[in-house]
């Protein structure tokens, strides 16, 4: 079995609206791919020498361009990015908003077993093709669209405020104190996207007090208790990152490369009721949300204390929310306590989302599992610029699919 | 860092005035006292400024205030930002009772975009003046987050450099120091370029005019709008005021390109400004029924026009080439194609690096200046980056050379040409496809 190592990789700029450019998936898959083998230190004559012999494979996440582009059939549209793809295996993963964790599983698998020396992912969705209606109609098929999305306005904001509903309910914790950590939580993922030059909303005005004042003209309700500051962005954009073997890696005498070093992926009943249902008899109110950290923490032999940066799926900051004790860095019920006492916070000694997260640097929904993993690579060698966190050795992420159905968890770090 | 809690904006009620208020109240978190002549308009422009960051968090930082408390107000603050219309007397007479009531320790700026900051400096007693800047931001701030930096003679550099930092970091202004030059950077370069295309529609008006010219530096040659378009969106008045002004104090070798044309001027004279009158250069008439036609003056007849759908060769192949992310290719194109349109808009372009990286030097501080000032105010293409996608396909000294052989006569072309640094901007988010 081979390490699986990180080469690099490249986002676009998730400012970014693809359709008022003039613009569409070519030109994205176009200028991701070639920043992403750039920065990971190949060429397009690389990938052809590669393929000759068999040893590159390509693995695109994306939830559903079907709807958004009307474009099906993944993975071999890379060959109309660039001819050196003709011939190389690739094709197209999908678990909704985990759409490129599951294209970084595939991949990370076919390097550990041998089949192939270097791994290209991309995960991309471009979503301003639509408004934002008939958008949120499309991700409603990432839920059982026929029972929780169909004829539903913006249901997955719906769905995530039942998430904070049942949060409260579940602890008894007080509304206020909880309402003030979604506030909160909001107001650090702007604050981070500050710092990061590919963040969709540096130049955006947020506060605490304007995340807290849920219902007004500027932060209006959309689902539940939650309001638009609540919410991650529509975005288009794309990440790439590149995966190497052992043998590639000593081949090149590539040195200092960081590696996956454990993952988890589990899968929770599909419908939002069920889960709630299900969590009855855990203490935790994403049971198997936790139980995919567990098992990264055990395949990776490392413990939450061995984290230095988190960088999770706050598609709602009620999700957010769930997340910190998921990843075990408080006892379930008492999350707001790492908001409070700034332990998430970016200065804070177990930072979630330097980046930004869903919030701050934006959701395009197919990419964010890339976006992540490739914030990690980031954080974990030092070339994060701005939104680096000092001292980061070890990198854990949690990309969900759904309402928290798809679970996926990687742990990145030094060799 | 300067400790800005209060600050007093005079002007609430223009466009700027409003929207700077908002700048301050939300991402300074500053209580900001919103000075204008009548009090009652005032206190209708706050939901306006309110909207402009939208955050209703900001509503209980704004105080509405009119003329009669202006010295109260100043008094109170730690910072003052004058935004009052572009009239020399109208701001001196400000500037005196600014500061006469100004605290000591307090910073006092102008958001003048084009009037001398040293003469309005003076307004000050001795002891104030060292505290006075030109904070000149673009509209809207929220979106454009360019901030024109103006010291003078008089100017605490230790102040100055904390005011930036507080700018920089408080609020997220992208922050380029200027001279005390008219128009400042970025409107001096934008000007150039946008009345040089105005010039350009008189000369070709027997080709289209006005839209012939947008049609050949729309969207696809690197900026969000065509640049008479632009012209007509600010408004045929300012234009006039900032090309005026450069052409009558300043001096380089493309004075002339300064000169407002006369079938402008006869607009302006009939109050047809642009948008905000309902029509200027373009016209945009609107049916009963909802339907909306979008109209041009023809320059030749002084009527309005439907606009013409132009196909020029180059410009199609560019925008597809650019739909599909090939841009070398759409550069290509442009270099290669040798029709009337190509070569205009190829001249503009590489005029645009040239006089930016002349006016970098006369104005600025640095050649990265240049790039920022029209990034960040314009949208466009900044010229650095306009210098890196041209250079994609061609030496860009042998292209000037061979297309602007007039301003290659009139000033030192290759000392400039060696001042291209590489853009910290990327030049493929400004090349769009579409019109």
């Amino acid at each position: 079995m081979s390490k699986v190592y990180i080469l690099g990789g490249a986002q676009t700029d998730f400012v970014r609206n693809w359709r008022k450019e003039g613009k569409g998936m070519v030109a994205l898959l176009k200028e991701a791919v070639a920043d992403g083998l750039e920065n990971a230190g190949l060429s397009y004559d690389d990938v052809r020498d590669l393929n000759r012999d068999n040893r590159v494979s390509c693995y695109v996440g994306n939830f559903i361009a079907e709807m958004y582009t009307e474009q099906g059939h993944l993975g071999a549209f890379l060959t109309e990015v660039d001819p050196a793809f003709y011939g190389v295996p690739s094709a197209r993963y999908e678990a909704a908003c985990a759409s490129g964790s599951v294209a970084l599983d595939a991949a990370q698998t076919k390097i550990r077993v041998g089949d192939y020396d270097v791994a290209i992912v991309i995960g991309w969705e471009l979503m301003k093709t639509v408004d934002s209606k008939t958008g949120g109609d499309f991700l409603g098929r990432a839920a059982f669209y026929e029972k929780e999305g169909k004829g539903i306005d913006l249901p997955f904001p719906k769905l995530f405020g039942k998430l904070a509903d049942e949060t409260i309910k579940k602890y008894g914790v007080d509304e206020k104190r909880y309402m003030d950590a979604l506030a909160a939580i909001s107001a650090i993922n702007y604050s981070n996207a500050k710092r990061n030059p590919m963040a969709q909303t540096r130049k955006w005005f947020m506060s605490f007090e304007q995340a807290n004042m849920r219902g007004t003209e500027t932060n209006p309700l959309v689902g539940g208790r939650l309001a638009v500051s609540d919410c991650s962005q529509v975005t288009d954009g794309a990440a790439v990152v590149v995966l190497a073997s052992e043998a590639f890696v000593r081949e090149r005498g590539l040195k200092c490369r960081p590696v996956i070093k454990g993952y988890g992926h589990r899968v929770a009943p599909m419908r939002f009721d069920k889960k709630i249902y299900e969590n009855a008899s855990s203490e935790y109110i994403l049971p198997w949300t936790r139980q995919t950290v567990l098992d990264a923490y055990k395949r990776s032999g490392l413990s939450v204390g061995d984290i230095d940066v988190f960088e999770t799926h706050d598609c709602f900051t009620s999700s957010e929310y769930a997340a910190i004790s998921a990843f075990g860095l408080t006892e379930p019920g008492r999350e707001y306590e790492a908001v409070e006492e700034g332990l998430i916070a970016f200065d804070g000694k177990r930072p979630i989302n330097p980046s930004g997260g869903l919030i701050g640097c934006g959701h395009p929904v197919g990419a964010s599992g890339v976006r992540m993993f490739l914030d990690l690579y980031k954080q974990v060698t030092g070339t994060a610029g701005g939104y680096q966190v000092h001292g980061a050795h070890n990198g854990m992420m949690l990309n969900i699919g759904g309402s928290a159905t798809t679970n996926y968890v990687f742990v990145v770090g030094e060799e | 860092m300067l400790k800005i809690d209060t600050v007093t904006v005079i002007g609430a009620t223009g466009t700027m005035g409003a929207n700077v208020a908002g700048i301050f109240a939300s991402f300074g978190n500053a209580r900001v006292y919103c000075i204008g002549r009548d009090l009652e308009k005032v206190k209708k422009t706050l939901p306006r400024t309110v909207r402009s960051v939208r955050a209703d968090s900001i509503a209980k930082n704004l105080v509405a205030a009119d003329f009669s408390s202006l010295e109260e107000c100043v008094a109170d603050s730690d910072l003052v930002f004058e935004s009052l219309a572009e009239d020399i007397d109208i701001k001196t007479e400000t500037a005196k009772r600014v500061g006469g009531a100004l605290r000591t320790g307090a910073v006092s700026c102008t958001g003048t975009s084009g009037l001398s900051i040293t003469r309005l400096a003076e307004c000050y007693p001795e002891g104030k003046r060292d505290r006075f800047f030109g904070v000149h931001m673009f509209n809207p701030p929220y979106n454009l987050s360019l901030c024109e930096l103006t010291p003078t003679a008089y100017s605490d550099r230790n102040v100055l450099s904390e005011l930036r930092e507080y700018l920089e970091r408080t609020l997220l202004r992208t922050v380029v120091e200027v001279r005390d030059s008219p128009a400042f950077l970025g409107n001096r370069i934008g000007f150039q370029f946008i009345n040089e295309a105005l010039q350009y529609a008189e000369k070709y008006r027997d080709n289209g005019g006005i839209d012939y010219i947008d049609a050949i530096l729309g969207p696809f040659t690197g900026r969000a709008m065509a640049p008479l378009e632009t012209s007509d969106f600010v408004g045929l008045d300012v234009h006039k005021a900032i090309v005026d002004n450069v052409y009558k104090n300043t001096d380089d070798f493309s004075r002339e390109t300064f000169v407002f044309p006369e079938f402008a001027r006869r607009l302006v004279n009939e109050k047809k400004l642009g948008r905000k009158t309902g029509g200027g250069l373009y016209q945009l008439v609107r049916y009963d029924n909802g339907l909306k036609r979008k109209t041009v003056l023809d320059i030749n007849t002084g009527m309005y026009r439907d606009v013409i759908p132009y196909v020029f060769p180059f410009a199609e192949k560019m925008k597809k080439y650019i739909a599909e992310g090939d841009y070398s290719m759409a550069f290509e194109r442009l270099v290669n194609n040798r029709s009337q349109e190509a070569e205009i808009a190829l001249y503009f372009l590489l005029k645009y690096i040239v006089y930016s990286l002349y006016a970098a030097g006369e104005v600025g501080y640095s050649t990265e200046s240049a790039d920022d000032v029209m990034a960040t105010g314009f949208n466009w293409c900044p010229p650095l980056a306009m210098a890196r996608a041209l250079s994609t396909v061609s030496d860009i000294g042998s292209l000037v050379h061979e297309r602007l052989p007039e301003v290659c006569e009139a000033v030192d072309v290759d000392s400039l040409l060696l001042k291209i640094k590489p853009s910290r901007y990327d030049y493929r988010l400004y090349f769009k496809s579409g019109n």
